[in-house]
């Protein structure tokens, strides 16, 4: 029973935790500042009777210290460093300290002609509210430039559980899933297959690292030659797939020549000097009503083979 | 027993004499199938020295094929990524394990490749023993089970082990075979690592994990092989015993096939394993199974070959297994497979 607590807290010590306005020990500095605050109160206030303390109050007050701590230490090890998590972590630390302050004025009567701890009581929690509204709002004008970055990697919906953790492209889960929805909604889309020939000698002959890379450079290519509103994924080796919403026979043979052509052209230089030039793979295909997406998918991928 | 079933299933087994390898059986060198995992972590940043804690593992020179499952568990687990046993596979063969690899990568031919890798299947291929069955003109390669995987690492090593053969064949063929595959579980969601990988001929539910392939391919001269393939004269005069070896599993198998209808009891195996039947007992409890489950496994997969390829009647199929009337056999066939003999027709 003990030692669950414990071992979370080893834990945190692997967490790499940001930096709040440069200071890598913000966590300490907090846990410092609220020792000095029990410090103050025991040393200057006078201890309630026991049977006085309202311990309702005492656990809601306390759980709230709890979770503003946990949000803390989410918040650092999920974010990089950088204004918007200093704004963030700066209101949730304003708002520990108020709710600390709480927790201790049940506990410790002060003096009545000490008036400073229900001024940073009743300033702390909503100064921290303010401070972590103005952090929210930069957080979300943060996600929309973000989301400009992750253009043609995403659409309408996220699902990191499907992200290739080489190409950071969404996987084979993630573009049936998007058909489906323009199956559901009736709009016309077509699909495209692309391919590397030969793509399976990269590994053997140049080491895995290398084939991984050659990946990563083909699929910065395809991204670089799509249009906004289309949706490139990894569909498993080599094989990428496209989803080109709107988009009839005409418009995905196009592309897929387009594409093939650039694929083609694409010249890889590995770190050991090796120049690799393959010839790319194409096939298209109009999204049908009838048929389940992966089908598709899969059928398209098997007009790949030679 | 028919002449011809019985020399077809002897040609299923290799000649008798081969060490017999157990899960726990430390044999496999440290160089070969650990190493490659290692560095395959290693190149999608997976910290090895943390992948072998994960594992349990210490270094060791040999380490045993519980061992090597729990590696690649880890593997799988720390990697989560749907490509893991196919690019692993892709990776393995011919592989660097010796004198086997050497003589694969200069195989003349697919016949002479796949002779290769049945008969030093303990170097080349140790958690699943392949068998090759030949069937008019198509050739049957089997995945058997050597010293026992557990039920949730088993689709992840079928699949290494059919991608690394099919990608062996691609590389040094020159070009991919139109193989044809058969799993012995149900369709997964997301079929599309098997597609590219694979191909998409892909079978599922079937009763044993196969490849499949027009015999003609097997003779068609292989550009990288070599005329005189030194690696393959000196296994054949015995350069590497352990390499033919069979893990506990498989080297039941190999005893009972040719011996299917007269039924050999527990006490007549054990004795032919030179053990007591209480100690054979207890081995195949540590490979999770007992004798009997074996004994059916085998008879469900006999029945399917004898009414599935062969054309048999249920009369002749329940005869050459052991069965006194087709209404046992129908019964226990049943009960094997969850379908009627009819039903597979």
């Amino acid at each position: 029973m003990l030692m669950a607590p414990l071992r979370a807290l080893r834990s945190l010590h692997s967490l790499r935790l940001a930096p709040v306005l440069g200071l890598a020990h913000f966590g300490h500095l907090l846990a410092l500042l609220m020792a000095a605050l029990l410090w103050t109160f025991a040393d200057l206030g006078e201890a309630k009777p026991w049977a006085h303390i309202r311990w309702m109050d005492v656990a809601g007050e306390g759980g709230m210290v709890l979770m503003a701590a946990i949000w803390l230490v989410q918040l650092r090890s999920s974010r990089p460093a950088g204004r918007v998590t200093s704004l963030l972590c700066l209101g949730l630390g304003a708002m520990l300290l108020g709710e600390w302050i709480d927790v201790l004025d049940e506990v410790w009567q002060l003096p009545k002609a000490m008036v400073w701890d229900n001024w940073l009581e009743s300033a702390l929690v909503p100064l921290g509210m303010l401070v972590l509204t103005v952090g929210l709002q930069h957080w979300r004008e943060e996600q929309l430039a973000l989301n400009d970055q992750l253009l043609k990697r995403e659409r309408l919906f996220r699902e990191h559980r499907s992200l290739d953790r080489i190409t950071q492209l969404g996987d084979a889960v993630y573009m049936s899933t998007q058909i489906e929805l323009e199956q559901r909604r009736s709009r016309p889309a077509a699909l495209l297959m692309l391919g590397l020939q030969g793509f399976d000698s990269v590994a053997r002959e140049q080491g895995l690292a290398e084939a991984d890379r050659l990946l990563q450079a083909a699929s910065h290519l395809l991204l670089l030659n799509l249009r906004p509103q289309d949706l490139l994924c990894r569909y498993a080796a080599d094989r990428f797939c496209v989803l080109l919403p709107g988009g009839d026979a005409a418009d995905a043979a196009a592309a897929a020549e387009h594409l093939r052509l650039a694929l083609s052209g694409l010249a890889h230089h590995g770190r050991e000097g090796a120049r690799t030039q393959l010839p790319g793979l194409a096939a298209w295909a109009v999204v049908t009503a009838q048929a389940p997406a992966q089908q598709q998918l899969l059928d398209l991928a098997q007009r790949l083979r030679p | 027993m028919s002449i011809d079933l019985q020399s077809a299933l002897a040609r299923l087994c290799p000649a008798p004499g081969a060490p017999v390898y157990q899960q726990g059986t430390r044999f496999l060198a440290w160089e070969h199938q650990a190493a490659l995992l290692l560095a395959f972590a290693r190149s999608r940043e997976l910290d090895p020295g943390a992948l072998l804690d994960d594992a349990g593992i210490k270094l060791a020179p040999l380490l045993s094929p519980q061992q090597l499952l729990a590696l690649l568990g880890a593997l799988q687990r720390r990697l989560a990524s749907p490509d893991t046993p196919f690019v692993l596979g892709q990776l393995s063969l011919p592989g660097h394990f010796g004198l086997a690899s050497h003589a694969l990568a200069q195989a003349a031919n697919l016949a002479q490749a796949l002779q290769l890798l049945v008969d030093h299947s303990a170097r080349l291929s140790p958690l699943l023993t392949p068998r090759l069955l030949h069937h008019q003109d198509e050739l049957i390669l089997l995945w058997t089970p050597a010293c026992g995987v557990g039920a949730a690492q088993r689709g992840f090593v079928v699949d290494m082990q059919m991608s690394a053969v099919t990608a062996m064949c691609q590389w040094l063929g020159g070009e991919p075979l139109p193989w044809r595959y058969s799993f012995n579980r149900t369709r997964p969601r997301d079929l599309s690592q098997h597609g590219v990988f694979l191909g998409g001929h892909l079978q599922f539910d079937c009763q044993v994990d196969a490849m499949r392939l027009p015999a003609a391919s097997l003779g068609k001269t292989w550009p990288r092989g070599a005329a005189l393939n030194l690696a393959a004269q000196a296994l054949a005069q015995g350069a590497d015993p352990p390499a033919a070896g069979r893990g506990l599993l498989a080297a039941l198998d190999d005893y009972l096939l040719p011996r299917l209808p007269e039924l050999p009891g527990l006490e007549l195996a054990a004795s032919a394993f030179g053990v007591s039947s209480a100690t054979f007992k207890r081995h195949l409890a540590l490979h999770g199974t007992h004798y009997q489950s074996q004994l059916d496994q085998l008879r469900a997969q006999v029945a399917v070959y004898l009414l599935q390829l062969r054309g048999c009647s249920n009369e002749a199929a329940a005869a050459q297994l052991g069965f006194h009337d087709r209404h046992n056999f129908r019964r226990s066939f049943k009960r094997w497979t969850g379908m009627t003999p009819s039903l597979l027709c």
